[in-house]
């Protein structure tokens, strides 16, 4: 038993060491400053007092784009900015990976798509995604107004690519930015993320 | 990368009436052969309806499934898909009084995409489904078998993908002979995962962040890899630690970061040195595990 103990203590200590640091619900939510896709210098500090929305996305992934043509994400972030959340989504390809954009073509989606978050962040490097442990796109974090992450996990309840499941699903983003507001404890504050895996340079 | 919408336009053993050539083709097939089928071809994957025997025995379960042949490098997912990614489903098309079971999962692979680790498999696999025909099969008479099947198939990219597949097979009162693709059906059975022996103590003990999962078999295993089967309880990615003792083996699972409550039981399948297990462990917290060793 001795043995196994002091086996079971190394292994602990090797799994500690590979673990990467990422976003958990109920702690801080690590700050960032990124640019946005108008050059725009934005820091998660700067929002202090407001609910933050993080988007991971991927133009040219099925799952991403099921909430896109469908019109359920641009649905989304409207209905929320107009009640003063913040909405920032982000774009972690690499660039020749999958989704990687420059500013003007992500200024082009955005439009062609009458997309609306407050500001499209560009991190090719994977620094933002690596800090939340985003893997999947898309791939939901909110922030409270305190600068506590509350929701860490997957869109909505049908990981699927099909657009005929929106109507028949529960979008965790709305189910805890309701309740987060009402002052409620969130029924569903940490799910699996599903789609594509974040296409990082490393 | 453009996501194609599949759309796999077959002879359908009901429904002919696409154009002259195909309807001719289907024609062809149903009197060229005692056994057709008529395969997806998709962009990288192949699915086919295949049968363990050539011909259906009237009174006996028809052992059949769905054969998945893939691109190098590309993969479908086992029922857990891990980090990422959906398992294939299969909406049956049978005669009335045909009943097709649940897919029998074979024991999937690690699949690392980093950062995420996906359970599923690669080149070739087979979902062995079986189906009960009604009582009072006729022999001499074709039953045709068709399903409509969903899947996403990845490597860095994914693509969503469906078609339908059929396979129409004689009745035979005599001995059934063995399909093209009997072997496969005696491999696939090899990689289900198998009940565990009652002999074994299956526990798992909690600790901060890592489950502990025990198997006692009585004998030195090598090497073991564990699948959950309910997601959200472990982190995928995270590499397990394995020691071997002589009568048992210890796993060290990290826990996910999706897990914001206790689990009472770890559900899933395990491969020791080569062979899958079930395994269903009930979860003891770390000092209640000392209070009573």
């Amino acid at each position: 038993m001795k043995r196994y103990f002091t086996v079971l203590i190394l292994s602990l200590l090797a799994l500690f060491s590979l673990a990467a640091f990422a976003a958990k619900v109920g702690e801080s939510a690590p700050d960032f400053t990124a640019t946005d896709s108008n050059g725009k210098v934005q820091k998660l500090s700067d929002y202090k007092g407001k609910f933050v929305v993080l988007e991971w996305t991927n133009q040219g992934c099925p799952y991403t784009r099921k909430h896109y043509e469908s019109g359920n994400m641009q649905k989304l972030q409207k209905q929320w900015t107009q009640k003063g959340v913040v909405w920032l989504t982000v774009v972690s390809s690499a660039p020749g990976a999958q989704g990687y954009v420059t500013a003007a073509q992500e200024n082009d989606y955005l439009k062609k798509m009458n997309a609306a978050p407050t500001a499209a962040l560009l991190d090719p490097k994977g620094e933002l995604g690596h800090l939340y442990g985003a893997k999947t796109t898309p791939h939901m974090f909110i922030i409270d107004p305190s600068g506590n992450l509350i929701y860490n996990g997957a869109i909505d309840d049908h990981p699927t690519t099909d657009a005929a499941d929106i109507a028949s699903s529960t979008n965790y983003v709305s189910q805890a930015l309701e309740q987060a507001s009402a002052g409620k404890p969130i029924a569903n504050a940490a799910t699996r993320p599903y789609g594509c895996s974040v296409k990082y340079g490393d | 990368m453009p996501v194609r919408s599949l759309r796999v336009s077959l002879c359908a053993i009901s429904s002919c009436a696409f154009p002259s050539a195909v309807v001719l083709a289907c024609v062809l097939l149903l009197f060229s052969a005692p056994a057709w089928a008529a395969p997806i071809s998709a962009p990288h994957l192949k699915v086919d309806l295949v049968a363990q025997d050539a011909s259906i025995t009237p009174g006996r379960t028809l052992q059949a499934g769905l054969k998945f042949d893939l691109e190098k490098g590309w993969h479908v997912y086992w029922i857990n898909p891990g980090d990422s990614g959906e398992p294939p489903t299969v909406e049956w098309k049978l005669p009335v009084g045909f009943q097709a079971g649940a897919i029998e999962w074979p024991a999937p692979g690690r699949l690392p995409i980093p950062p995420l680790m996906d359970y599923g498999y690669e080149d070739q696999v087979l979902f062995m489904v079986s189906i009960q025909p009604p009582a009072g099969l006729k022999p001499g008479t074709t039953i045709p078998l068709a399903a409509t099947v969903k899947w996403i198939v990845c490597r860095e990219t994914c693509i969503p993908g469906h078609g339908e597949v059929a396979l129409s097979l004689p009745v035979s009162g005599d001995a059934a002979k063995p399909s093209a693709d009997h072997d496969l059906f005696a491999k696939t059975k090899e990689s289900l995962p198998r009940p565990a022996p009652r002999t074994w103590k299956q526990s798992v003990l909690t600790r901060k962040d890592v489950f502990v999962l025990t198997l006692r078999t009585g004998k030195r295993v090598a090497n073991a890899t564990f699948f959950p089967k309910d997601e959200d309880q472990i982190e995928n990615a995270a590499p397990q630690q394995v020691h071997s003792e002589a009568t048992a083996i210890h796993i060290d699972l990290k826990k996910s970061e999706q897990l914001l409550k206790p689990i009472t039981r770890l559900r899933g399948v395990v491969l020791l040195d080569g062979k899958a297990y079930e395994v269903d462990a009930p979860v003891v917290a770390w000092h209640n595990h000392v209070a009573r060793s």
